[in-house]
């Protein structure tokens, strides 16, 4: 007994020995904090932002990192509920004592998330979430967004769909936020753009992981639109592409905008199942810009991932060089300081220019869509041709996003 | 009026589909009083080794003979060592250990494949279409359609013609009384849980050229599942069929007529049901 006793002080003792060694050696490193959906049927966009974030995190300590210390990131899974999602935020900021994060899939999440961050008082930089409502009416100092919106995706949408003959536009999108919002964005854009456009009352809303999407295509269908604009994203895009191929959907000559249409893991699963000549647009196209900080990152992730790499991934890698260029700016860590080098911080990434504006801490980048086509050099559907929307151009003022930050 | 035709034809379709993934889970209910949460996870399993098959061998009609089977030896396996040493204990060790079941087989699968999502498409035999009422419609859809009643079918003649069928609702009526007339009751519970995960990896190679293949797949169809079966009776496969039809054809019509509410369509089915007929339309308990 007295043997055991004293064995078991000896591992206590070394545990908290190590402990305390570590905890030491953690005051030169920057630890951040990432919540992203690493479960369930949107698993995989965690796991590119992971990815993309590794990547990154790689390559600055390699170089020294940031202001000589040694980047750290911490993961946790938000499972695609708010609820998750802050308790995982408390825990990274209260245990782990992260001093960013960086984050957020789902744009219900977000949406949840963001007044916390505000009592947190710690930066948030958010690289998927595209719900304007973050950067718009409930905008706070600590919230930025690195990442293409709904309003800039969709706004570039309309102008292509201004420059099509389609005139009686219908949408299918995820019922929730998301697919709501964009279809009334795309509505406000495209009239404001062709005052001839109609919009049908046949639309249809899809509740999240529907399983057949057989009656709505029908629907759809039946209802002979000109044009359809598509919302739907991750699997349930996959889902639905391969059902509807099957009914004809595609070869009724409607024009088809999917907003999410380029997104390299529907293309991935897809492959040549995914219709060609279809608009499609994406938050970052890995052939869409010949910069020499491009074709590194796509070559660097696609050496060690073996895929071209998705938004998610240029998101997230973009995320933590904006963190480390704000910092190296402040020159402290300091999360005041580092918030004022984000705010108006301009630096290239592998997406292009981005340039945080400060008014409302959305980045203002080049937003990209493209007509799916075949090309033998590549195992997915490409984009071809591309046509690259200037952030400016599909950007809406301050004014109209209802952020009051200053 | 086409519009409605087309979609009692999706309802159909879709409805056969969950018969063949929700058959399984109220025969194992109905013999063995489980309620087998990782169901679903059967079902995942299905498809994705179906994925493994067809892109290593390129036969679809191979994946359909093998995969099922390699799921049923895992539901065999899982019976066996995890399932039989709770069967005295209280329902509820059995409910908290499938669930745990389903979570380790979703998180091995993503480790296996990764969280990305797969698609393979349907044989070459089935692949095409045929105009039905002016559009085309998928014959591989169709096929499923058609083996939704001649599963039932061969269920039927197995449970009430076979000596096996009339062992298994034996020891379903009364485990005591089945034993002491010399069945091998432990034997008929291992046999019936193989044949319930067999019907779960068959209905999710079959729903594989259908469905985006990703992670948690299966926990989408549990609870249209559970839906099915509870609606028919738990243990009744009639009920599982006629059940399936109703959800197939409420959720295509709702989507017509009532597309507000159609999230919430299948629960109010199912909170009509439970109201009107509590123990399921077949049920028997």
């Amino acid at each position: 007994m007295k043997r055991f006793v004293s064995f078991l002080l000896l591992v206590v003792l070394s545990l908290s020995f190590t402990g305390y060694q570590t905890a030491k050696a953690k005051e030169d490193t920057i630890k951040i904090g990432s919540v992203y959906i690493f479960s369930g049927f949107a698993a995989t966009y965690g796991q590119f932002a992971k990815q993309g974030l590794l990547l990154a995190a790689d390559e600055i300590n390699k170089s020294g990192g940031i202001l000589g210390k040694k980047v750290e990131i911490y993961f946790e899974d938000s499972h695609a509920k708010p609820a998750i999602a802050l308790r995982a935020i408390r825990k990274l900021v209260y245990e782990k004592g992260v001093n960013f994060l960086i984050g957020i899939d789902s744009s219900s999440v977000a949406k949840g998330v963001v007044p916390y961050i505000k009592e947190l008082k710690i930066p948030l930089i958010i690289t998927h979430a595209a719900t304007p409502d973050v950067t718009g009416k409930q905008c706070n100092k600590y919230t930025f967004r690195i990442s293409v919106n709904i309003n800039q995706n969709v706004m570039a949408g309309a102008k292509i769909a201004a420059n099509t003959k389609a005139v009686r536009w219908t949408t299918i999108g995820p019922d929730y936020a998301f697919g709501h919002q964009s279809w009334e964005y795309f509505q406000k854009y495209l009239k404001e753009l062709n005052p001839k456009a109609k919009f049908m009352k046949t639309v249809a809303f899809p509740k999240i992981a529907t399983e057949d999407y057989s009656p709505y295509i029908t629907a759809i269908m039946a209802a002979n639109p000109d044009g359809v604009f598509i919302s739907l994203w991750s699997g349930d895009l996959v889902n639905f592409i391969k059902q509807a191929n099957k009914m004809g959907f595609f070869k009724k000559g409607y024009t088809i905008l999917m907003s999410l249409g380029a997104a390299t893991e529907v293309l991935y699963a897809l492959k040549d199942q995914m219709p060609l000549g279809i608009w499609a647009g994406t938050r970052y196209w890995f052939l869409a810009n010949d910069s020499p900080v491009n074709k590194h990152f796509v070559k660097a992730y696609k050496e060690r991932y073996g895929v071209y790499p998705s938004y998610n991934a240029q998101n997230a890698y973009a995320a933590l060089y904006a963190l480390k260029y704000a910092i190296e700016k402040a020159g402290t860590t300091d999360k005041e300081a580092v918030i004022k080098a984000l705010e108006g911080l301009t630096f290239e990434a592998p997406a292009g220019k981005i340039y945080i504006r400060p008014e409302d801490h959305q980045a203002i980048l080049n937003v990209t869509w493209g007509k799916t086509a075949y090309d033998p050099n590549y195992p997915i559907r490409i984009l071809k041709p591309m046509v690259i929307f200037k952030g400016e151009e599909v950007t809406p003022p301050v004014e109209e996003t209802g952020c009051k930050m200053k | 009026m086409e519009t409605l035709l087309i979609n009692i034809l999706n309802g159909f379709c879709y409805g056969m589909l969950l018969f063949i993934i929700s058959v399984g889970l109220t025969i194992i209910f109905g013999v063995m009083g489980v309620l087998n949460f990782a169901h679903g996870s059967f079902y995942m399993l299905g498809a994705y080794l179906c994925l493994l098959i067809v892109s290593h061998t390129k036969s679809f009609w191979l994946a359909a003979l093998t995969a099922p089977l390699l799921v049923a030896l895992l539901g065999a396996l899982m019976e066996a060592l995890l399932l039989r040493p709770l069967y005295g204990r209280d329902v509820s060790f059995q409910l908290l250990l499938t669930f745990g079941v389903l979570l380790v087989i979703d998180d091995a699968v993503k480790l296996i494949w990764g969280a990305g999502y797969h698609s393979i498409e349907p044989p070459q035999a089935l692949a095409g279409s045929v105009n039905i009422l002016g559009n085309p419609y998928p014959v591989y859809s169709l096929f499923i359609a058609a083996i939704g009643p001649c599963l039932a079918l061969l269920l039927w003649f197995f449970f009430h013609k076979t000596v096996y069928g009339k062992m298994i609702r034996a020891a379903a009526m009364d485990r005591e009384m089945a034993s002491a007339v010399g069945i091998n009751v432990p034997l008929i519970f291992s046999a019936v849980f193989f044949l319930g995960t067999y019907l779960a990896g068959l209905a999710g190679v079959l729903a594989a050229p259908l469905r985006a293949i990703g992670p948690a797949m299966g926990d989408n169809i549990i609870i249209a599942a559970f839906i099915v079966v509870v609606v028919g009776g738990l243990g009744s496969f009639p009920g599982a069929f006629t059940g399936a039809v109703i959800l197939g054809l409420v959720e295509s019509l709702g989507i017509q007529f009532v597309p507000q509410i159609q999230m919430a369509m299948p629960y109010i089915l199912l909170a009509f049901i439970l109201l009107v007929k509590p123990k399921g339309l077949f049920g028997r308990e």
